[in-house]
């Protein structure tokens, strides 16, 4: 018998606020995080939007280690692992630390460091770099900061696989806690908003002008953004003896790889209908239960028409009731990050019975014939919820969540 | 009952050799790869030394075919990974018909492709940066690109925790075939040799200075220690579930019997909390393992010349074995590989297969003085004979990541 692994704290920032709450409330209401680039000058470039953090502040959550030191992810992840924990009700005291582990993804780690090398170099002045960049910059320092300040040694991981990290992070908490290895896992993804990112999604001409428009005729392309999502997991049973609210079980989880192409999907969605597939049997699902789908959904033309094919591909004539959403239309796609803060949002839906919008979405794509949960929220009882991400070096992971009760 | 998972071909890209032979001969014989680095110039900096890939050539692997893509650090893996599968005879063929999948740990991938993609939107403007390069600028391109090459159609996992990026990788991949999730996985690191980590570890001072009488050179144990010296490589194993692998007929060069880790809070600042979470990964690996300590032959130790560092892993692996170190045959091929991060831990694993296999284990390059009071007290520059069954692999980062695994001897 598999040991049953439930989420019981969510902590999330984002562009639409920190904090579960907040971000819950902004996000059943369709509010948009996306505007002009702050963190830099975008004149040289095409475009000019983007999906920041504003008004953060570090020093709310950091109780050891110093700000100077921490890069911005780490910054991020921080907070959303301390709201994670106090959302669960955990005291951090109370842990076996030796018991309590890190699972961590990102796309960049923390590329700001690696810019503070770069301008160094360009502006032949790099002896101002100094023993801050190997303590700053490796993508490792994120998960070790969030160990550090909360004082967990048990496993920590980071996973740097790309859009997909967030969720191949979870499945890796997910096997660790399964192994008992852990009996507490903090798993999600964190990245920070990146020239190095935007200047290459921009090149690849994939970066919308002013909005995010997912399964829209009209979409133009992603929006960069930045954030952290982290989920507490821990033991059914444990959970229920601390009388922890729970919000969704931890059911399976189906990862793949297209070897096809480092930035395109696989054009029949090989790769992320294996994913699905993999993710159902592995929690038990028959692919009729799944009642919400929250989607990769970039806003790319190629990956939401390819994404179809593939849900298609999978789920059949069942494809067509199943409500898809794209937090992306309101987060943009934040990275690593983002499969982490949409496990987040599977979570709350398993949890509330309500779905968030893909919102910007009025054109309607032949391509795209699903139903996508335009604009409006919706109340829809969601008892199995499966989170998508798709990424660069054909990264497919797909996370399935479901009420817990069910096989009580 | 879980899987055994068990060792069925390895692939190897070092600075002294592309076979697991040739590095197991140099390293007994005591041979450094350790020199003046090729690379890119080192002018301004500690140390000149490293141990690099002299005349690294994918062709020679992977025959030819559009390299163009890969980057140095993608075409090192590739390179290993075709190895790996050559030597577990896992043909192109077998792999349609089962998900070969890949884990592979890495400290930067690429941080020089990272930021020449950076410096050439700094220096031309943004809208002459490479889209072709953005794509190697994730941390898991390498893995990627060795999954089209050699369609690895599994999960495809890149692991980073700095220098125990690739044995955490290793532990990770038998995890998954022990719970029957996958059959066969390639796992193991890489890093490359590049300015960019180069100068982070020379201006973080963990390179080896002459300023000691020791030469430039890692000593690791050595009283006159200090420091390191960068290296690069790839090495990759061939993780298969034993039942796969007595169906198909494979060799089996050896097990993978336990693995543990842990997280030292204090990220090496603190000497005790440093030896304790060392000693917790020997503890989980022996437990995982269902081994005792007395069954331990030899440590492979992740000492590279680091003074701190070298001195905690010893106390460490004294704690976690119980005490039972006073005559534990040691070695640390980084004396000889230099820190090749990602790949030091599956490098040291592979090379204990040799061992193994022929019943000799290297020495400590240069080690004439050991520290006082060092509880691997039989740490010798000199390689000895040594019948090893089971072997304990030690990986111990810096920023607190700790990582042990217990590898068995195969059937020869």
């Amino acid at each position: 018998m598999t040991r049953r692994i439930v989420i019981t704290g969510i902590g999330v920032v984002t562009p639409i606020g920190t904090g579960r709450e907040t971000f819950w409330t902004n996000l059943l209401d369709g509010r948009c995080g996306i505007g002009p680039v702050q963190s830099f000058d975008t004149s040289g470039y095409n475009v000019h939007c983007g999906s920041e953090v504003r008004n953060f502040k570090v020093e709310d959550y950091l109780l050891n280690l110093d700000a100077a030191h921490l890069g911005r992810a780490s910054q991020f992840a921080i907070a959303a692992a301390r709201l994670a924990l106090a959302d669960a009700g955990v005291e951090i005291g109370s842990l076996d630390r030796k018991r309590a582990g890190v699972s961590m993804g990102t796309t960049s780690g923390e590329p700001r460091e690696v810019e503070r090398f770069d301008d160094a170099y360009v502006s032949k002045s790099l002896d101002k770099v100094g023993p801050e960049f190997l303590a700053m910059y490796p993508c490792h320092v994120i998960a070790a900061h969030v160990a550090s300040e909360l004082n967990f040694s048990g496993v920590n991981s980071m996973i740097p696989t790309a859009c997909a990290a967030g969720n191949y992070a979870i499945a890796h908490a997910l096997e660790v806690l399964r192994a008992e290895r852990a009996d507490l896992m903090l798993a999600g993804g964190s990245d920070a908003f990146s020239r190095i990112t935007f200047t290459g999604f921009a090149r690849l001409g994939a970066v919308a002008p002013e909005i995010c428009q997912p399964f829209d005729r009209l979409r133009k392309g992603m929006i960069p953004g930045e954030g952290a999502g982290i989920l507490v997991l821990e033991p059914l049973e444990r959970a229920r003896r601390r009388g922890a609210r729970i919000y969704a079980e931890v059911a399976g989880y189906g990862l793949s790889c297209d070897a096809h192409h480092m930035t395109a999907a696989h054009p029949a969605g090989d790769g992320a209908a294996r994913a699905m597939q993999q993710a159902l049997a592995d929690s038990g699902t028959n692919a009729e239960e799944v009642s919400y789908i929250s989607a990769h959904g970039t806003g790319t033309p190629t990956n939401d028409r390819l994404e179809t094919i593939a849900v298609k591909r999978l789920f059949k004539d069942t494809a067509y009731r199943i409500p898809i959403s794209s937090v992306k239309s309101m987060l943009g796609h934040t990275m690593g990050a983002a499969s982490a803060i949409e496990a987040a949002v599977c979570a709350l839906a398993v949890f509330n019975n309500q779905v968030p919008p893909t919102i910007n979405l009025n054109v309607p794509d032949p391509e795209c014939d699903l139903d996508y949960v335009p604009n409006s929220a919706r109340e829809v009882r969601v008892n199995v919820a499966m989170n998508n991400a798709y990424a660069f070096g054909g990264n497919n992971a797909s996370v399935i969540l479901r009420k817990w009760e069910l096989l009580n | 009952m879980r899987n055994r998972v068990v060792i069925t071909g390895v692939g190897v890209l070092s600075s002294l050799g592309d076979s697991s032979a040739a590095l197991h001969a140099a390293l007994c014989e005591g041979r450094s790869g350790i020199k003046p680095v090729q690379l890119f110039n080192t002018t301004g900096l500690g140390c000149p030394l490293g141990g690099e890939i002299a005349d690294f050539d994918a062709t020679k692997y992977l025959g030819q075919r559009n390299l163009r893509p890969l980057d140095r650090t993608s075409r090192l893996v590739a390179s290993a990974a075709q190895l790996a599968l050559k030597e577990s005879n896992w043909s192109e063929e077998m792999r349609q018909d089962e998900e070969v999948g890949l884990v592979l740990g890495t400290m930067f991938c690429s941080v020089h492709t990272i930021s020449e993609f950076d410096r050439r939107a700094l220096e031309a403007g943004p809208t002459y940066a490479s889209p072709m390069d953005f794509s190697n600028t994730v941390i898991n391109a390498a893995a990627g690109q060795t999954a089209i090459v050699h369609n690895l159609r599994g999960l495809n996992t890149t692991i980073s925790t700095g220098v125990t990026s690739g044995l955490a990788a290793i532990s990770y991949a038998v995890d998954l075939i022990r719970s029957g999730r996958s059959r066969a996985l390639l796992a193991g690191g890489a890093d490359e040799m590049c300015f960019e980590s180069f100068y982070g570890f020379d201006r973080a001072g963990l390179s080896c200075r002459s300023d000691r009488g020791s030469g430039d050179f890692p000593i690791p144990f050595d009283a006159r220690r200090n420091g390191s010296a960068l290296g690069e490589g790839a090495a990759l194993l061939m993780l298969e579930d034993s039942d796969l692998a007595r169906e198909r007929g494979a060799r089996v060069l050896g097990e993978i019997r336990g693995h543990g880790s842990s997280y030292d809070c204090s990220r090496g600042r603190s000497d005790q909390e440093s030896v304790d979470a060392i000693a917790s990964a020997v503890l989980h690996a022996l437990y995982d393992g269902f081994a005792l300590p007395h069954e331990i032959d030899c440590l492979s130790a992740s000492a590279n010349g680091s003074e701190a560092g070298d001195r905690n892993e010893a106390a460490g692996v004294f704690a976690g074995l119980n005490g039972q170190t006073g005559k534990l045959p040691v070695t640390a091929i980084k004396s000889m590989l230099g820190e090749t991060l990602g790949a030091s831990g599956p490098l040291q694993v592979i090379d204990l297969l040799e061992t193994m296999r022929d019943g000799v284990l290297p020495g400590i390059r240069r080690l004439e003085k050991l520290d006082d009071g060092c509880p691997l007290a039989t740490a010798r520059s000199q390689s000895q004979e040594l019948d090893v069954i089971d072997g304990l692999v030690n990986s111990i980062g810096l920023d607190g990541h700790c990582c042990s695994v217990i590898v068995s001897r195969g059937d020869f």
